[in-house]
């Protein structure tokens, strides 16, 4: 769903564009860096040649975003795109520094990057996507960032790096996926740590090292609200370790604790909601899924292998398509599937569901759920026609801030930003429209996911 | 408690580790000598006390060995009835609650989660056994003194099945306490025809306490509601989203009641509280075959027979407040109890 963001009429949409790239001769725009927008000097009078070759322009930058952005994981990014943006969990404080950054950088930058794709021979540097300037309402909305690892603290592990190419790209996209990544890296990032003379480990790795880290990955995309809380957690931990024991039993000892974390809040939770809600599941049930998510996939692969028989309707989120591996997966295990590509007709499919699944980003703690954007659409039309909406959730994603709306805390799609519109990622679905929330400590309504936070602190 | 030493004083005899052979002890048959003993036992309970005695069979004498026996005979007594729901949410409240007192500093303040600790919460139980039951009863006149201030003169209440909690606070409702004069209301009775029985027997109870009582079908609820002030129903079991699950028939007064604007009460005791949460009627966890299509009788195929004493649910939207032996909750603040203790 995208969000129309503000004054400038439809066709006013290279404006804006233009404004923020650097001026150069079309020609060698065109000739050089495919990945440029078109030139606006053309937009006022355009001859058919011109039409001819703005639209051969248009399609060779639609191409190269496309490579440059496959291309990032291995690291010959582009400039650093837009005003820079901090993650819901840091406020916009950053916004005007991260754009002088960008403007310093980005003279420089042609040449490592340059440096860096010849060494792996790849795709020329092309400026991936067209600058945008989000207007200022829309501000304090984050936005990942293709930044050049080059660019990044000398500080930061080299997993790390990769994980931040991995975590801008996309590639590792689901929350508790990013999650446990991180913590994963984090464990080498504490491996290969020492304890430089005169420093104790509780007090220096924290600033020192993982701090740098963590801005690292921020930069790279924002982060969820899982890793936030993840983070607080490691923090605590490094924070607590008594300064007389010796640095490997601590390292140890930090790298024990993170395992276990893994192995109960991700990998043990996953378990116990993937059975849970397979539970739910009876014979005869027809369950609406939206696009595709570990969780929910997990559950309807379990649910079949029990031996229950039921159909699935998988409503795939137009612009990322992944339901359709998810159908694909279900229907070779032998499970019915409709397929719909997008929310056409919706009413008509949901009315055939007996039960809506969904898998949540997080839960705000006033029972809102931050989704994949259109899950607030599906939960609102099954809201109406009565049918319930599970929402599967780790309590790990569970966070204590509140949103009532879709633009308090989000994420703009830096594929599809523009000046004149953008699309989000997420969006709010309020409780009312919700029934139960799975997690891994009970089924409970979504106004008493405050309830399991406290439980948590309690047991903590 | 008068009521309790006419009730089955053999059981009260708990045999202390006189049998160690926990084999020989079935848990099903004890659930239900216990709820015919005792006709003003209730489900959740019956399943307790069955558990106690499970207890007192057995010879575990460790934390662990214990708490694997009563998980193994809480499945089996679910396993052996139709309608698990109210049972199981006994049987997780004394699972819940032997995992907390284990868990407590023992005697003399010291932290104790060992076998001594162990031995003396044991002890406890068994000697006290029957103390659950005498509480659930206690829980029914605390329900009838809170619930009473709802009750207004003049007032037309109607209700449905056999409740035993309901018909105790319409006897209270119906008597004078010191400093509060009974109240005089009229009592409309929704008669389930395939299940008189309970029914009639609360009219009975009702009309010897001087309270004037009209019995109508369950097709008359709509036509009835609009002289209605309050519908009070009782519950089989309390939902953890804070619904209820109770006979046939409650779901479609409450929508009836939402409609008509009335208010809904609920009178049930905490021990009926649990984690059940369904989402729809077809879903709560068991079949009640109540639904039979059918073209014409095929020769040799037997129809599911449908469940005996038939449920459904209702979801806290139609329900105005519960009225708990601890008060008057909304339902949301049930299902924040039911969080705090069972999670």
């Amino acid at each position: 769903m995208s969000a129309a963001a503000n004054g400038p009429p439809p066709e006013a949409t290279n404006k804006p564009v233009e404004k923020s790239e650097k001026p150069q001769a079309p020609a060698k725009n065109e000739k050089k860096s495919k990945g440029e927008a078109v030139d606006p000097t053309n937009a006022p009078k355009l001859s058919g040649a011109e039409l001819k070759a703005k639209a051969k322009a248009e399609k060779a930058a639609r191409r190269a975003q496309i490579k440059a952005t496959k291309e990032v994981v291995k690291g010959d990014a582009a400039a650093p795109l837009g005003p820079g943006q901090s993650g819901p969990s840091t406020g916009d404080v950053k916004a005007n520094k991260g754009k002088g950054k960008q403007d310093s950088v980005s003279g420089t930058n042609s040449g490592a990057a340059g440096k860096a794709t010849a060494s792996k021979g790849s795709t020329p540097p092309a400026a991936t996507e067209p600058k945008v300037t989000i207007p200022e309402c829309f501000s304090h909305l984050s936005i990942a960032k293709k930044s050049a690892m080059t660019n990044a603290d000398k500080d930061v592990h080299p997993t790390v790096l990769v994980l931040g190419q991995q975590m801008a790209t996309f590639a590792i996209d689901e929350s508790i996926t990013r999650l446990k990544a991180t913590l994963l890296a984090f464990k080498k990032v504490i491996d290969s740590y020492n304890t430089p003379p005169g420093n104790t480990l509780a007090r220096h790795l924290t600033p020192h090292v993982l701090n740098p880290q963590i801005d690292y990955l921020t930069a790279c995309r924002p982060m969820c609200f899982s890793m936030g809380n993840a983070i607080r957690w490691l923090k605590l931990q490094v924070s607590k370790i008594d300064p007389d024991v010796p640095e490997q039993e601590a390292k140890k000892q930090l790298c024990d604790s993170i395992d276990s974390f893994i192995q109960e809040r991700i990998s043990v939770a996953d378990f116990v909601i993937t059975e849970k809600a397979a539970r739910r599941i009876v014979n005869g049930d027809t369950i609406l899924v939206f696009g595709r998510s570990t969780l929910v996939e997990r559950t309807l692969l379990h649910a079949h292998s029990a031996g229950t028989r039921f159909s699935v309707i998988v409503i795939d989120d137009p612009y990322e398509k992944k339901g359709q591996v998810l159908s694909k997966t279900l229907a070779a295990e032998g499970i019915s599937v409709s397929y719909c590509g997008d929310f056409g007709g919706l009413r008509w499919h949901v009315q055939r569901a007996s039960m809506v699944l969904l898998c949540a980003e997080s839960m705000f703690s006033n029972g809102s759920m931050y989704g994949r954007s259109g899950s607030c659409d599906l939960a609102i039309a099954a809201k109406a026609l009565e049918i319930p909406v599970t929402v599967l959730c780790e309590t790990i994603n569970i966070t204590d801030r509140v949103a009532t709306d879709s633009l308090t805390y989000n994420e703009i799609d830096p594929e599809r930003c523009s000046a004149a519109s953008f699309r989000l990622l997420f969006d709010a679905t309020l409780a009312k429209y919700l029934s139960v929330v799975i997690t891994e400590l009970g089924s409970v309504q979504p106004t008493s996911v405050p309830d399991i936070l406290r439980k948590l602190e309690e047991s903590n | 408690m008068a009521t309790d030493d006419d009730v089955g004083p053999g059981s009260r005899e708990l045999p202390i580790r006189s049998n160690p052979d926990i084999e020989s002890f079935d848990i099903v048959k004890t659930y239900h000598r216990l709820l015919a003993d005792d006709p003003d036992l209730t489900m959740p309970v019956a399943a307790i006390e069955a558990l106690i005695e499970a207890l007192g069979a057995s010879s575990a004498s460790t934390v662990f060995e214990t708490m694997d026996l009563v998980k193994a005979q809480s499945e089996r007594l679910s396993d052996a009835v139709r309608n698990p729901i109210a049972l199981s949410h006994g049987t997780d409240l004394f699972q819940q609650y032997l995992v907390l007192s284990l868990k407590q500093p023992g005697p003399g303040g010291k932290e104790a989660s060992s076998h001594e600790n162990f031995e003396v919460v044991r002890q406890h139980l068994l000697r006290n056994g029957r103390l659950f039951a005498a509480r659930a009863k206690d829980a029914r006149q605390k329900i009838a003194e809170v619930g009473r201030r709802y009750i207004h003169d003049h007032y037309v209440i109607m209700t449905h099945g056999g409740s035993r909690v309901v018909e105790t606070l319409l006897s209270k409702a119906a008597e004078s306490i010191p400093g509060d004069p009974r109240r005089r209301f009229k009592v409309i009775h929704v008669m389930d025809e395939a299940r008189r029985g309970p029914s009639e027997k609360v009219i009975a109870a009702l009309r010897a306490r001087g309270i004037p009582v009209a019995a109508i079908s369950e097709g008359a609820v709509a036509y009835a509601m609009s002289t209605v002030n309050m519908v009070l129903v009782g519950a089989e079991a309390v939902t953890a989203n804070g619904g209820i699950i109770s006979g046939m028939g409650t779901y479609q007064m409450a929508v009836i009641a939402a409609a008509r604007k009335k208010d809904f009460f609920v009178a049930a005791e905490q021990h009926k509280f649990g984690k059940t949460f369904p989402l729809t009627q077809f879903k709560l966890g068991f079949q009640q075959d109540v639904i039979q299509f059918q073209a014409k009788p095929k020769e040799g195929q037997e129809a599911p027979t449908p469940v005996e004493n038939p449920v459904d649910y209702t979801p806290p939207e139609y329900i105005t407040s519960f009225f708990a032996d601890h008060g008057v909750l909304l339902p949301s603040a049930v299902a924040k109890e039911v969080l705090d203790f069972l999670f």
